[in-house]
């Protein structure tokens, strides 16, 4: 393939299908392919490739944890004279990893406290310290083909095909392309973090949202409401005041029956602890106990986000991932 | 679901059952790390036991700024280095190397594992780890010791090269065609 007359290199898109491109450059790689056949054949060339290595599977046999490995866990507690940690208690801690976590989570859903957060070796710089105060409003604009292709790769094109596209200008969002299915996309910047995130300035996050119709009428106003207070300049206090006394005077809509949303997009940078993140849905209600829905447990799928929760707006919302992004590709299990 | 790197610090404070967990997350993958590089199961068996050991007697020393997924691979990669060393040392003093294993093996992996085997070892290892490990460069490329740039060439070197044998076999072997370029449910690969 000839780099001449194409805006994205080979090799960029072969790192765009790896997941390893930045957002911006993400948004596109995903905006140029959809206009250029060579680079369609290249990456259906890439994809032929990995579906023929997966047919290399290896057979495990089934066996519980051997003797010696027992053996060693047994030494090993036994030196260490260590308290066992009951499940109760483990379940605990990690509850509370989670809530620690919750501050760093990215965009709305991305709940799922991932504690993994802790490590990624390139996070050691202080995130308390790394976005002190809103950068330049350009830092968070993006330009509108892009955005809108990300706005769609959040769901599969059956339906972000049909939804209206939200992008967003100097003065808020602003309709691109209306829609026939009630669902609007859209790509969420920092801000609808919690108000406590450490990233709640980062200008690199973006969170490509499909909402469905029921979403659309009564979560997305928030992601509106909370844009149109940044680029009006309040502060961090004055927009929780604001939202407080929105959901008081029933401007602000509590979440209507069956409200949800697709985070399908590999494009998206949710924050710099879980960056694209995993393909999820997301399921919005008024506050509600986490253990309705048997979320947060060690074995669960299910998770809460920590995005609302009360600070201030009233609502849950519960994150499950799913094994696919939204163009019908496998995506890694969290 | 709790991630590894909690589940990590867990073990490190006393928690069997935070070790349970990982293991259960990682015996396969890892069996399927060892397999896939040493065709041979029962290796590949002591090998997996051998990392998780490591991990048990090293876990002191775990800290959290590398994900227990690229951790795990470390210990692994190493074993694996040894025990090529091993056989080196023994293949001098007439033992053979053990054969491919080809019975019963579908056309289509026989393909691959020829196909890989074609490849030069760096090439290799880094298709490997991306493919099959699902690790990200820069993770490849800490474990490996090289530049993420040179990851991103070697992987997009060794992709065309396996793309060029996927297209003369398929042109030899029409069945060949017909199986290698179905997705597997379930897997994960390269999107």
């Amino acid at each position: 393939m000839s780099t001449n007359s194409h805006a994205i290199e080979p090799k960029e898109l072969m790192a765009y299908l790896d997941g390893e491109l930045p957002p911006d450059q993400a948004a596109e790689a995903l905006s140029h392919m959809e206009l250029c056949p060579e680079c369609q054949t290249l990456v259906a060339d890439f994809r032929s490739v990995s579906q023929a290595l997966m047919a290399w599977e290896v057979e495990s046999p089934e066996i519980g944890i051997p003797s010696e490995i027992n053996a060693a866990l047994g030494e090993r507690f036994q030196k260490r004279e260590a308290p066992k940690v009951s499940s109760a208690r483990l379940e605990n801690r990690v509850v509370t990893s989670r809530w620690v976590w919750a501050g760093a989570l990215a965009i709305v859903c991305v709940a799922v406290g991932l504690t993994l957060t802790l490590t990624s070796r390139n996070r050691k710089e202080d995130r308390s310290t790394a976005y002190p105060r809103m950068a330049s409003i350009e830092q968070y604009l993006m330009p509108a083909n892009a955005e809108i292709a990300m706005a769609r790769s959040a769901a599969p094109e059956s339906i972000s095909s049909d939804a209206k596209i939200l992008v967003l200008g100097w003065h808020g969002y602003e309709t691109a392309i209306e829609g026939r299915n009630g669902f609007v996309c859209v790509v969420e910047r920092s801000w609808i973090l919690p108000f406590n995130s450490a990233e709640f300035w980062n200008p690199k996050v973006r969170g490509p949202q499909c909402f469905n119709p029921a979403a659309a009428r009564s979560i997305l106003p928030l992601t509106i409401k909370r844009t149109e207070m940044v680029l009006a300049g309040l502060s961090k206090a004055q927009m929780i005041d604001s939202i407080k006394a929105g959901f008081d005077n029933k401007e602000l809509p509590v979440p209507e029956p069956g409200a949800m949303s697709y985070m399908m997009s590999r494009t998206g940078y949710l924050n710099d602890a879980v960056g694209h993140y995993a393909p999820h849905l997301m399921f919005y209600f008024p506050l509600t106990d986490k253990a309705s829905w048997g979320a947060d447990l060690l074995d669960t799928p299910v998770t809460m986000n920590p995005q609302f929760q009360g600070g201030p707006e009233p609502i849950t919302g519960f994150v499950i991932p799913v094994g696919k992004w939204s163009d019908g590709t496998a995506a890694p299990v969290i | 679901m709790t991630s590894d790197e909690a589940l990590m610090l867990e073990f490190q404070r006393g928690s069997r059952a935070a070790f349970e967990e990982l293991f259960a997350r990682y015996r396969k993958p890892l069996y399927g790390f060892f397999g896939r590089r040493l065709n041979n199961p029962e290796r590949a068996e002591d090998l997996t036991q051998e990392t998780f050991l490591a991990v048990i007697r090293s876990a002191s020393r775990y800290e959290p700024r590398a994900l227990v997924r690229t951790y795990l691979y470390g210990i692994a990669l190493k074993l694996v280095a040894a025990e090529r060393r091993k056989f080196l040392t023994s293949s001098t003093s007439g033992q053979s190397a053990p054969e491919l294993k080809t019975d019963g093996t579908p056309d289509c992996v026989l393909w691959v594992r020829q196909a890989l085997e074609k490849l030069d070892a760096p090439e290799r290892e880094i298709l490997m780890l991306r493919e099959y490990e699902q690790l990200s460069y820069s993770d490849i490329a800490d474990l490996l010791r090289i530049p993420v740039n040179t990851v991103r060439s070697r992987l997009f070197r060794s992709r065309l090269a396996l793309k060029s044998y996927l297209e003369s076999e398929a042109k030899s072997n029409p069945a060949l065609r017909a199986s290698a370029g179905q997705p597997q449910p379930g897997r994960r690969g390269m999107p």
